[in-house]
Protein backbone atom coordinates (compact mmCIF):
# COMPACT_ATOMS: atom_id res chain seq x y z
CA UNK A 1 0.00 0.00 0.00
CA UNK A 2 1.67 3.06 -0.85
CA UNK A 3 2.34 5.65 2.08
CA UNK A 4 2.04 8.76 0.02
CA UNK A 5 -1.10 10.81 0.94
CA UNK A 6 -4.08 11.09 -1.54
CA UNK A 7 -4.14 14.39 -3.13
CA UNK A 8 -7.43 15.02 -1.56
CA UNK A 9 -5.87 14.77 1.80
CA UNK A 10 -9.69 15.20 3.33
CA UNK A 11 -10.43 11.55 1.84
CA UNK A 12 -7.08 10.36 3.77
CA UNK A 13 -8.82 12.00 7.31
CA UNK A 14 -11.75 9.92 6.03
CA UNK A 15 -9.47 7.07 6.22
CA UNK A 16 -8.32 7.39 9.04
CA UNK A 17 -10.88 8.56 11.21
CA UNK A 18 -12.43 5.09 10.25
CA UNK A 19 -9.72 3.45 11.22
CA UNK A 20 -9.22 5.16 14.42
CA UNK A 21 -12.97 4.02 15.00
CA UNK A 22 -11.75 0.35 14.57
CA UNK A 23 -8.95 1.08 16.68
CA UNK A 24 -10.65 1.73 19.52
CA UNK A 25 -13.46 -0.84 19.10
CA UNK A 26 -10.87 -3.65 19.40
CA UNK A 27 -9.57 -2.01 22.65
CA UNK A 28 -12.90 -2.01 24.05
CA UNK A 29 -13.38 -5.85 22.87
CA UNK A 30 -10.27 -6.86 23.86
CA UNK A 31 -11.02 -5.83 27.56
CA UNK A 32 -14.65 -7.27 27.67
CA UNK A 33 -13.04 -10.48 26.62
CA UNK A 34 -10.44 -10.23 29.38
CA UNK A 35 -12.95 -9.10 31.91
CA UNK A 36 -15.81 -11.18 31.28
CA UNK A 37 -13.39 -14.51 31.40
CA UNK A 38 -11.96 -12.69 34.79
CA UNK A 39 -15.96 -11.88 36.28
CA UNK A 40 -16.06 -16.00 35.81
CA UNK A 41 -13.00 -16.87 37.18
CA UNK A 42 -13.44 -14.47 40.33
CA UNK A 43 -17.34 -14.54 40.63
CA UNK A 44 -17.39 -11.08 40.48
CA UNK A 45 -21.47 -10.30 39.13
CA UNK A 46 -20.48 -6.31 39.53
CA UNK A 47 -17.79 -6.85 36.78
CA UNK A 48 -19.91 -9.10 34.48
CA UNK A 49 -22.56 -6.46 34.82
CA UNK A 50 -20.36 -4.08 33.83
CA UNK A 51 -19.23 -6.31 30.38
CA UNK A 52 -22.78 -6.56 29.88
CA UNK A 53 -23.34 -2.57 29.75
CA UNK A 54 -19.89 -1.90 27.88
CA UNK A 55 -21.80 -3.69 25.01
CA UNK A 56 -23.48 -1.40 23.77
CA UNK A 57 -20.80 1.55 23.43
CA UNK A 58 -19.36 -1.69 20.83
CA UNK A 59 -22.77 -1.90 18.78
CA UNK A 60 -22.64 1.99 18.63
CA UNK A 61 -19.07 1.86 16.77
CA UNK A 62 -19.80 -0.73 14.11
CA UNK A 63 -22.85 1.57 13.27
CA UNK A 64 -20.94 4.64 13.32
CA UNK A 65 -18.19 2.43 10.62
CA UNK A 66 -20.93 1.10 8.85
CA UNK A 67 -22.36 4.71 8.27
CA UNK A 68 -18.81 5.93 7.39
CA UNK A 69 -17.78 3.29 5.22
CA UNK A 70 -20.91 3.91 3.16
CA UNK A 71 -20.01 7.73 2.76
CA UNK A 72 -16.46 6.84 1.36
CA UNK A 73 -17.97 4.44 -1.07
CA UNK A 74 -20.67 7.12 -2.09
CA UNK A 75 -18.41 10.48 -1.92
CA UNK A 76 -15.16 8.94 -2.62
CA UNK A 77 -15.22 5.94 -5.09
CA UNK A 78 -12.29 4.55 -3.50
CA UNK A 79 -10.24 1.82 -5.91
CA UNK A 80 -7.74 -0.46 -5.52
CA UNK A 81 -6.21 -0.43 -1.65
CA UNK A 82 -8.77 2.44 -0.41
CA UNK A 83 -11.37 0.21 -1.64
CA UNK A 84 -9.52 -2.79 0.24
CA UNK A 85 -9.24 -0.90 3.13
CA UNK A 86 -13.09 0.02 3.21
CA UNK A 87 -14.66 -3.57 2.12
CA UNK A 88 -11.82 -4.93 5.47
CA UNK A 89 -13.31 -1.82 7.87
CA UNK A 90 -16.76 -3.41 6.95
CA UNK A 91 -15.85 -6.73 7.62
CA UNK A 92 -13.75 -6.00 10.50
CA UNK A 93 -16.57 -3.73 12.78
CA UNK A 94 -18.92 -6.83 11.99
CA UNK A 95 -15.92 -9.49 13.04
CA UNK A 96 -15.27 -7.08 16.50
CA UNK A 97 -19.15 -6.51 16.68
CA UNK A 98 -19.48 -10.36 17.41
CA UNK A 99 -16.74 -11.56 19.22
CA UNK A 100 -18.98 -8.45 22.08
CA UNK A 101 -21.74 -10.14 22.15
CA UNK A 102 -20.39 -13.42 22.57
CA UNK A 103 -18.22 -11.78 25.85
CA UNK A 104 -21.45 -9.86 26.51
CA UNK A 105 -23.38 -13.45 26.61
CA UNK A 106 -20.26 -14.75 28.84
CA UNK A 107 -21.26 -12.06 31.31
CA UNK A 108 -24.66 -12.96 31.03
CA UNK A 109 -24.45 -16.92 31.97
CA UNK A 110 -21.96 -15.88 34.80
CA UNK A 111 -25.10 -14.37 36.64
CA UNK A 112 -26.41 -17.46 36.50
CA UNK A 113 -23.21 -19.36 37.71
CA UNK A 114 -22.25 -17.30 40.36
CA UNK A 115 -25.33 -18.48 42.10
CA UNK A 116 -23.99 -22.47 42.12
CA UNK A 117 -21.12 -23.71 43.43
CA UNK A 118 -17.76 -23.23 41.59
CA UNK A 119 -16.70 -26.04 39.20
CA UNK A 120 -13.33 -26.67 40.06
CA UNK A 121 -10.37 -25.30 37.52
CA UNK A 122 -13.22 -25.16 34.66
CA UNK A 123 -12.74 -20.96 35.34
CA UNK A 124 -9.12 -21.03 35.18
CA UNK A 125 -8.96 -22.89 31.77
CA UNK A 126 -11.02 -20.74 30.34
CA UNK A 127 -9.81 -17.94 31.50
CA UNK A 128 -6.43 -18.93 29.74
CA UNK A 129 -8.49 -19.68 26.71
CA UNK A 130 -9.93 -16.51 26.85
CA UNK A 131 -5.86 -14.73 27.31
CA UNK A 132 -5.18 -16.59 23.85
CA UNK A 133 -8.24 -15.50 21.86
CA UNK A 134 -7.69 -11.70 23.13
CA UNK A 135 -3.90 -12.08 22.71
CA UNK A 136 -4.86 -13.51 18.83
CA UNK A 137 -7.26 -10.21 18.16
CA UNK A 138 -4.33 -7.62 19.62
CA UNK A 139 -1.80 -9.24 16.94
CA UNK A 140 -4.59 -9.45 14.26
CA UNK A 141 -5.26 -5.58 15.12
CA UNK A 142 -1.55 -4.57 15.27
CA UNK A 143 -0.97 -6.77 11.68
CA UNK A 144 -4.15 -4.72 10.14
CA UNK A 145 -2.62 -1.60 11.56
CA UNK A 146 1.50 -2.40 10.33
CA UNK A 147 -0.53 -4.24 7.23
CA UNK A 148 2.37 -7.14 8.67
CA UNK A 149 0.83 -10.33 6.58
CA UNK A 150 3.48 -12.44 8.27
CA UNK A 151 1.83 -11.70 11.96
CA UNK A 152 -1.58 -12.04 10.27
CA UNK A 153 -0.61 -15.37 8.89
CA UNK A 154 0.39 -16.21 12.80
CA UNK A 155 -2.46 -15.64 14.18
CA UNK A 156 -4.60 -17.95 11.72
CA UNK A 157 -2.15 -20.78 12.60
CA UNK A 158 -2.97 -20.18 16.37
CA UNK A 159 -6.62 -20.36 16.13
CA UNK A 160 -5.61 -24.48 16.21
CA UNK A 161 -4.76 -23.56 19.47
CA UNK A 162 -7.60 -22.14 21.03
CA UNK A 163 -9.63 -24.94 19.39
CA UNK A 164 -7.29 -27.61 21.15
CA UNK A 165 -8.49 -26.12 24.11
CA UNK A 166 -11.86 -25.73 23.59
CA UNK A 167 -11.66 -29.78 22.34
CA UNK A 168 -10.36 -30.82 26.03
CA UNK A 169 -12.98 -28.55 27.89
CA UNK A 170 -15.49 -30.11 25.93
CA UNK A 171 -14.43 -33.72 27.40
CA UNK A 172 -13.74 -32.33 30.81
CA UNK A 173 -17.41 -30.99 30.75
CA UNK A 174 -18.67 -34.10 29.53
CA UNK A 175 -16.56 -36.25 32.12
CA UNK A 176 -18.32 -33.68 35.45
CA UNK A 177 -21.90 -33.97 34.11
CA UNK A 178 -21.57 -38.23 33.81
CA UNK A 179 -19.69 -38.09 37.37
CA UNK A 180 -22.70 -36.11 38.87
CA UNK A 181 -25.75 -34.82 37.02
CA UNK A 182 -26.06 -31.94 39.88
CA UNK A 183 -23.11 -31.07 37.01
CA UNK A 184 -25.28 -30.36 34.24
CA UNK A 185 -26.44 -26.96 34.44
CA UNK A 186 -23.12 -25.39 35.34
CA UNK A 187 -21.75 -27.23 32.56
CA UNK A 188 -23.47 -26.62 30.20
CA UNK A 189 -23.44 -22.58 31.08
CA UNK A 190 -19.58 -22.79 31.33
CA UNK A 191 -19.63 -24.97 27.96
CA UNK A 192 -21.50 -22.44 25.83
CA UNK A 193 -18.75 -20.17 27.58
CA UNK A 194 -16.00 -22.24 26.28
CA UNK A 195 -17.74 -22.54 22.66
CA UNK A 196 -18.16 -18.83 22.74
CA UNK A 197 -14.32 -18.11 22.98
CA UNK A 198 -14.08 -20.49 20.74
CA UNK A 199 -16.29 -18.83 17.98
CA UNK A 200 -14.31 -15.67 18.70
CA UNK A 201 -11.24 -17.46 17.81
CA UNK A 202 -12.80 -17.93 14.63
CA UNK A 203 -13.86 -14.33 14.52
CA UNK A 204 -10.52 -13.11 15.00
CA UNK A 205 -8.92 -15.77 12.50
CA UNK A 206 -11.29 -14.10 10.04
CA UNK A 207 -9.70 -10.77 10.80
CA UNK A 208 -6.07 -12.13 10.37
CA UNK A 209 -7.73 -13.15 6.67
CA UNK A 210 -9.06 -9.50 5.67
CA UNK A 211 -5.66 -8.07 6.67
CA UNK A 212 -4.25 -10.91 4.30
CA UNK A 213 -6.86 -9.52 1.65
CA UNK A 214 -6.01 -5.86 2.43
CA UNK A 215 -2.37 -6.26 1.81
CA UNK A 216 -2.35 -8.56 -0.56
CA UNK A 217 -5.79 -8.32 -2.57
CA UNK A 218 -6.70 -12.38 -2.46
CA UNK A 219 -7.94 -13.74 0.34
CA UNK A 220 -5.74 -16.71 1.76
CA UNK A 221 -7.14 -19.64 0.13
CA UNK A 222 -5.22 -22.20 2.10
CA UNK A 223 -7.56 -24.64 4.13
CA UNK A 224 -6.41 -24.29 7.47
CA UNK A 225 -5.81 -27.60 10.04
CA UNK A 226 -9.02 -27.55 11.63
CA UNK A 227 -8.74 -28.93 15.22
CA UNK A 228 -12.12 -28.18 16.84
CA UNK A 229 -13.09 -32.37 16.72
CA UNK A 230 -16.08 -31.91 19.13
CA UNK A 231 -18.80 -32.39 16.00
CA UNK A 232 -17.48 -36.09 15.89
CA UNK A 233 -17.50 -36.93 19.77
CA UNK A 234 -19.93 -38.60 20.57
CA UNK A 235 -18.89 -39.91 24.10
CA UNK A 236 -15.63 -39.63 26.23
CA UNK A 237 -15.07 -43.16 26.18
CA UNK A 238 -14.29 -43.58 22.79
CA UNK A 239 -11.21 -40.36 23.40
CA UNK B 1 -24.13 -25.24 -10.45
CA UNK B 2 -24.44 -21.93 -12.01
CA UNK B 3 -22.22 -19.70 -12.65
CA UNK B 4 -22.30 -16.48 -9.86
CA UNK B 5 -19.75 -14.45 -11.31
CA UNK B 6 -20.60 -11.10 -12.74
CA UNK B 7 -19.99 -12.38 -16.69
CA UNK B 8 -21.27 -8.58 -17.72
CA UNK B 9 -17.31 -7.98 -18.56
CA UNK B 10 -16.74 -11.00 -20.23
CA UNK B 11 -14.39 -11.09 -23.03
CA UNK B 12 -15.84 -13.20 -25.86
CA UNK B 13 -13.08 -13.14 -27.97
CA UNK B 14 -9.38 -13.06 -27.96
CA UNK B 15 -8.71 -12.06 -31.62
CA UNK B 16 -6.05 -9.31 -31.62
CA UNK B 17 -6.87 -5.88 -33.36
CA UNK B 18 -3.90 -3.57 -33.04
CA UNK B 19 -0.96 -4.85 -32.19
CA UNK B 20 1.88 -2.22 -31.04
CA UNK B 21 5.65 -3.42 -30.43
CA UNK B 22 8.21 -0.68 -29.77
CA UNK B 23 6.26 2.30 -30.09
CA UNK B 24 8.04 5.47 -29.98
CA UNK B 25 6.58 9.28 -30.87
CA UNK B 26 8.58 11.93 -30.81
CA UNK B 27 7.63 15.22 -31.24
CA UNK B 28 10.94 16.84 -32.42
CA UNK B 29 13.51 16.07 -29.83
CA UNK B 30 10.82 15.20 -27.15
CA UNK B 31 10.05 11.47 -26.81
CA UNK B 32 6.50 11.09 -25.96
CA UNK B 33 6.15 7.49 -26.07
CA UNK B 34 9.17 5.18 -24.77
CA UNK B 35 8.67 1.93 -26.86
CA UNK B 36 5.50 0.16 -25.25
CA UNK B 37 4.10 -2.98 -26.77
CA UNK B 38 0.18 -3.49 -26.68
CA UNK B 39 -2.21 -6.05 -28.22
CA UNK B 40 -5.79 -4.38 -28.46
CA UNK B 41 -8.45 -7.50 -28.64
CA UNK B 42 -11.50 -7.53 -30.52
CA UNK B 43 -14.86 -6.54 -29.37
CA UNK B 44 -13.78 -5.39 -26.46
CA UNK B 45 -13.30 -1.77 -24.77
CA UNK B 46 -9.82 -0.83 -23.97
CA UNK B 47 -9.52 2.31 -21.65
CA UNK B 48 -6.51 4.50 -21.53
CA UNK B 49 -6.20 6.07 -18.47
CA UNK B 50 -3.10 7.95 -17.48
CA UNK B 51 -2.50 11.81 -16.32
CA UNK B 52 -2.13 14.76 -18.56
CA UNK B 53 1.07 14.39 -20.25
CA UNK B 54 1.63 10.91 -20.06
CA UNK B 55 1.12 10.35 -23.78
CA UNK B 56 -2.00 8.39 -23.82
CA UNK B 57 -4.13 10.46 -26.11
CA UNK B 58 -0.51 10.29 -28.77
CA UNK B 59 -1.23 6.72 -28.75
CA UNK B 60 -4.31 7.06 -29.47
CA UNK B 61 -3.66 9.26 -32.91
CA UNK B 62 -0.82 6.67 -33.81
CA UNK B 63 -3.72 3.81 -34.68
CA UNK B 64 -5.58 5.91 -37.36
CA UNK B 65 -2.35 7.91 -38.13
CA UNK B 66 -3.66 11.02 -37.26
CA UNK B 67 -0.11 11.39 -35.70
CA UNK B 68 0.71 12.12 -39.67
CA UNK B 69 -0.87 15.37 -39.61
CA UNK B 70 1.51 17.07 -36.96
CA UNK B 71 4.89 17.72 -39.04
CA UNK B 72 7.45 17.24 -36.40
CA UNK B 73 5.78 13.96 -35.34
CA UNK B 74 7.28 10.75 -35.83
CA UNK B 75 6.52 7.37 -34.81
CA UNK B 76 9.00 3.95 -35.02
CA UNK B 77 8.02 0.73 -33.83
CA UNK B 78 5.30 -1.11 -35.48
CA UNK B 79 1.64 -1.22 -35.13
CA UNK B 80 -0.28 -3.65 -37.03
CA UNK B 81 -4.41 -3.87 -37.31
CA UNK B 82 -5.58 -7.64 -38.50
CA UNK B 83 -1.85 -8.59 -39.21
CA UNK B 84 -0.81 -5.56 -41.39
CA UNK B 85 1.46 -2.60 -40.98
CA UNK B 86 -0.74 0.62 -40.78
CA UNK B 87 2.23 2.49 -41.60
CA UNK B 88 3.54 0.46 -44.44
CA UNK B 89 4.08 3.12 -47.27
CA UNK B 90 1.04 1.44 -49.38
CA UNK B 91 -1.69 2.08 -46.65
CA UNK B 92 -3.75 5.15 -47.48
CA UNK B 93 -4.37 7.10 -44.40
CA UNK B 94 -7.51 7.72 -45.76
CA UNK B 95 -9.01 4.65 -45.79
CA UNK B 96 -7.56 3.72 -42.51
CA UNK B 97 -9.25 6.29 -41.32
CA UNK B 98 -12.50 4.67 -42.43
CA UNK B 99 -11.48 1.70 -41.18
CA UNK B 100 -10.42 3.18 -37.89
CA UNK B 101 -13.16 5.72 -36.77
CA UNK B 102 -12.45 8.27 -33.98
CA UNK B 103 -14.91 10.62 -31.91
CA UNK B 104 -13.03 13.49 -30.40
CA UNK B 105 -13.71 15.38 -27.14
CA UNK B 106 -15.90 17.91 -28.32
CA UNK B 107 -19.12 17.07 -30.56
CA UNK B 108 -18.04 18.71 -33.70
CA UNK B 109 -20.63 17.97 -36.46
CA UNK B 110 -19.98 19.60 -40.08
CA UNK B 111 -21.60 22.94 -40.22
CA UNK B 112 -25.16 20.49 -42.30
CA UNK B 113 -27.77 18.78 -41.71
CA UNK B 114 -28.03 15.81 -39.69
CA UNK B 115 -28.83 13.77 -42.21
CA UNK B 116 -25.60 14.93 -44.38
CA UNK B 117 -23.09 14.10 -41.76
CA UNK B 118 -23.92 10.84 -41.37
CA UNK B 119 -24.32 10.63 -45.00
CA UNK B 120 -20.88 12.53 -46.13
CA UNK B 121 -18.75 9.53 -45.12
CA UNK B 122 -20.32 7.00 -46.79
CA UNK B 123 -20.36 9.11 -49.85
CA UNK B 124 -16.74 10.14 -50.31
CA UNK B 125 -16.23 6.45 -49.74
CA UNK B 126 -18.75 5.52 -52.12
CA UNK B 127 -20.17 2.71 -49.37
CA UNK B 128 -24.42 4.12 -51.40
CA UNK B 129 -24.99 2.97 -54.83
CA UNK B 130 -28.24 4.62 -54.55
CA UNK B 131 -30.51 7.33 -52.71
CA UNK B 132 -32.32 4.26 -50.63
CA UNK B 133 -28.76 2.84 -49.85
CA UNK B 134 -27.82 6.14 -48.28
CA UNK B 135 -31.12 6.69 -46.40
CA UNK B 136 -30.27 3.15 -44.81
CA UNK B 137 -27.03 3.90 -43.89
CA UNK B 138 -28.00 6.50 -42.23
CA UNK B 139 -31.14 5.60 -40.75
CA UNK B 140 -28.70 2.35 -39.09
CA UNK B 141 -26.01 4.38 -37.82
CA UNK B 142 -28.68 7.04 -36.27
CA UNK B 143 -29.82 3.63 -34.73
CA UNK B 144 -26.33 2.09 -33.83
CA UNK B 145 -25.50 5.95 -32.58
CA UNK B 146 -29.03 5.61 -29.86
CA UNK B 147 -30.18 8.99 -31.28
CA UNK B 148 -32.24 7.94 -34.29
CA UNK B 149 -35.38 8.19 -32.27
CA UNK B 150 -34.66 12.23 -31.12
CA UNK B 151 -33.93 13.00 -34.41
CA UNK B 152 -35.99 11.10 -36.69
CA UNK B 153 -38.63 13.85 -37.36
CA UNK B 154 -35.69 16.32 -38.12
CA UNK B 155 -32.91 14.75 -39.97
CA UNK B 156 -32.75 17.90 -42.54
CA UNK B 157 -32.02 19.96 -39.68
CA UNK B 158 -28.73 21.65 -39.01
CA UNK B 159 -26.40 19.13 -36.11
CA UNK B 160 -25.28 21.72 -34.80
CA UNK B 161 -28.81 22.70 -33.49
CA UNK B 162 -28.74 19.37 -31.21
CA UNK B 163 -27.86 19.95 -27.59
CA UNK B 164 -24.20 18.59 -26.59
CA UNK B 165 -24.76 15.25 -25.77
CA UNK B 166 -26.98 14.68 -28.95
CA UNK B 167 -24.41 15.84 -30.56
CA UNK B 168 -21.19 13.71 -29.65
CA UNK B 169 -24.37 10.78 -29.93
CA UNK B 170 -24.45 12.31 -33.53
CA UNK B 171 -20.75 12.06 -34.09
CA UNK B 172 -20.10 8.61 -32.71
CA UNK B 173 -23.12 7.48 -35.46
CA UNK B 174 -21.19 9.35 -38.20
CA UNK B 175 -18.31 7.40 -37.18
CA UNK B 176 -19.74 4.18 -37.80
CA UNK B 177 -21.53 5.11 -40.37
CA UNK B 178 -18.17 4.06 -42.79
CA UNK B 179 -18.47 0.85 -40.87
CA UNK B 180 -15.25 0.89 -39.32
CA UNK B 181 -13.66 -2.09 -37.35
CA UNK B 182 -12.13 -0.12 -34.55
CA UNK B 183 -13.62 3.04 -32.94
CA UNK B 184 -10.81 5.43 -31.02
CA UNK B 185 -12.28 8.06 -28.66
CA UNK B 186 -10.39 10.75 -27.60
CA UNK B 187 -12.31 11.60 -24.20
CA UNK B 188 -15.86 11.32 -25.62
CA UNK B 189 -17.32 12.18 -22.79
CA UNK B 190 -15.69 15.22 -20.89
CA UNK B 191 -17.88 18.04 -22.70
CA UNK B 192 -21.29 15.87 -21.56
CA UNK B 193 -23.34 16.05 -18.19
CA UNK B 194 -24.40 13.26 -16.52
CA UNK B 195 -27.10 11.89 -18.37
CA UNK B 196 -25.60 12.02 -21.66
CA UNK B 197 -22.52 10.45 -20.69
CA UNK B 198 -25.03 7.69 -19.28
CA UNK B 199 -26.58 7.54 -22.52
CA UNK B 200 -22.64 7.68 -24.42
CA UNK B 201 -21.38 5.20 -21.94
CA UNK B 202 -24.51 2.80 -22.91
CA UNK B 203 -23.55 3.05 -26.07
CA UNK B 204 -20.09 2.57 -26.24
CA UNK B 205 -21.10 -1.15 -24.45
CA UNK B 206 -23.67 -1.77 -27.11
CA UNK B 207 -21.04 -1.05 -30.21
CA UNK B 208 -18.80 -3.45 -28.11
CA UNK B 209 -20.51 -6.11 -29.62
CA UNK B 210 -19.63 -4.59 -33.43
CA UNK B 211 -16.66 -3.31 -33.07
CA UNK B 212 -13.03 -2.88 -30.78
CA UNK B 213 -13.26 0.43 -29.10
CA UNK B 214 -10.35 2.21 -27.80
CA UNK B 215 -11.40 5.27 -25.18
CA UNK B 216 -9.13 7.42 -22.98
CA UNK B 217 -10.74 9.02 -20.42
CA UNK B 218 -9.22 11.28 -17.68
CA UNK B 219 -12.42 9.85 -15.64
CA UNK B 220 -11.64 6.74 -13.92
CA UNK B 221 -14.68 6.06 -13.00
CA UNK B 222 -15.32 6.27 -16.88
CA UNK B 223 -12.95 3.81 -17.59
CA UNK B 224 -14.00 1.19 -14.37
CA UNK B 225 -17.52 1.64 -15.92
CA UNK B 226 -16.97 0.97 -19.52
CA UNK B 227 -14.09 -1.24 -20.22
CA UNK B 228 -12.99 -4.84 -20.17
CA UNK B 229 -9.25 -3.95 -20.33
CA UNK B 230 -7.21 -0.87 -19.11
CA UNK B 231 -4.05 0.52 -19.45
CA UNK B 232 -1.97 2.91 -17.20
CA UNK B 233 0.67 5.08 -19.26
CA UNK B 234 2.87 7.42 -17.15
CA UNK B 235 5.30 9.42 -18.49
CA UNK B 236 5.45 8.07 -22.07
CA UNK B 237 5.63 4.66 -20.86
CA UNK B 238 2.56 1.79 -20.32
CA UNK B 239 2.70 0.97 -16.74
CA UNK B 240 -0.31 -1.67 -16.18
CA UNK B 241 -2.47 -3.39 -18.98
CA UNK B 242 -4.84 -5.74 -17.86
CA UNK B 243 -8.38 -6.67 -17.35
CA UNK B 244 -10.00 -3.64 -15.67
CA UNK B 245 -11.53 -5.08 -12.78
CA UNK B 246 -7.89 -6.49 -11.88
CA UNK B 247 -6.25 -2.42 -12.31
CA UNK B 248 -9.10 -1.24 -10.20
CA UNK B 249 -8.83 -3.68 -7.05
CA UNK B 250 -5.41 -4.95 -7.41
CA UNK B 251 -3.33 -3.11 -9.27
CA UNK B 252 0.37 -5.07 -9.56
CA UNK B 253 2.24 -1.50 -10.06
CA UNK B 254 2.59 0.90 -7.39
CA UNK B 255 2.39 3.85 -9.90
CA UNK B 256 -0.90 2.33 -10.87
CA UNK B 257 -2.23 1.85 -7.68
CA UNK B 258 -1.09 5.55 -6.74
CA UNK B 259 -2.55 7.09 -10.08
CA UNK B 260 -5.85 5.28 -9.46
CA UNK B 261 -6.32 5.69 -5.43
CA UNK B 262 -5.42 9.56 -6.07
CA UNK B 263 -2.31 10.11 -4.75
CA UNK B 264 -0.43 11.07 -7.89
CA UNK B 265 -1.59 13.62 -10.72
Amino acid sequence: MPNEQHIASAFDRDLEAIQAHIMKMGGLVESAILDAARSLEMRDEELANDVRNRDRAIDRLEVLINEQAAQVIALRAPAASDLRTVLTVLKVSGNLERIGDYAKNIAKRNSVLVQMSQMEGAPSDIRRMAQAVELMLKDALDAYIMRDVNLAEDVRQRDADVDQMYNSLFRQFLTFMMEDPRNITACMHLHFIGKNIERMGDHVTSIADQVIYLVTGDMPTDVRPKQDLTSFMANTKEN
Amino acid sequence: MNDMRILERDVTTNTIKFAGRDVHVFYGETEAIKGIDVDIEDNTVTAFIGPSGCGKSTFLRCLNRMNDTIDVCRVTGNITLDGEDIYDSKVDPVQLRAKVGMVFQKPNPFPKSIYDNIAYGPRIHGLAKTKADLDEIVEKSLRRGAIWNEVKDRLHAPGTGLSGGQQQRLCIARAIATEPEVLLMDEPCSALDPIATAQVEELIDELRANYSVVIVTHSMQQAARVSQKTAFFHLGDLVEFGATNEIFTNPKDPRTEAYITGRIG
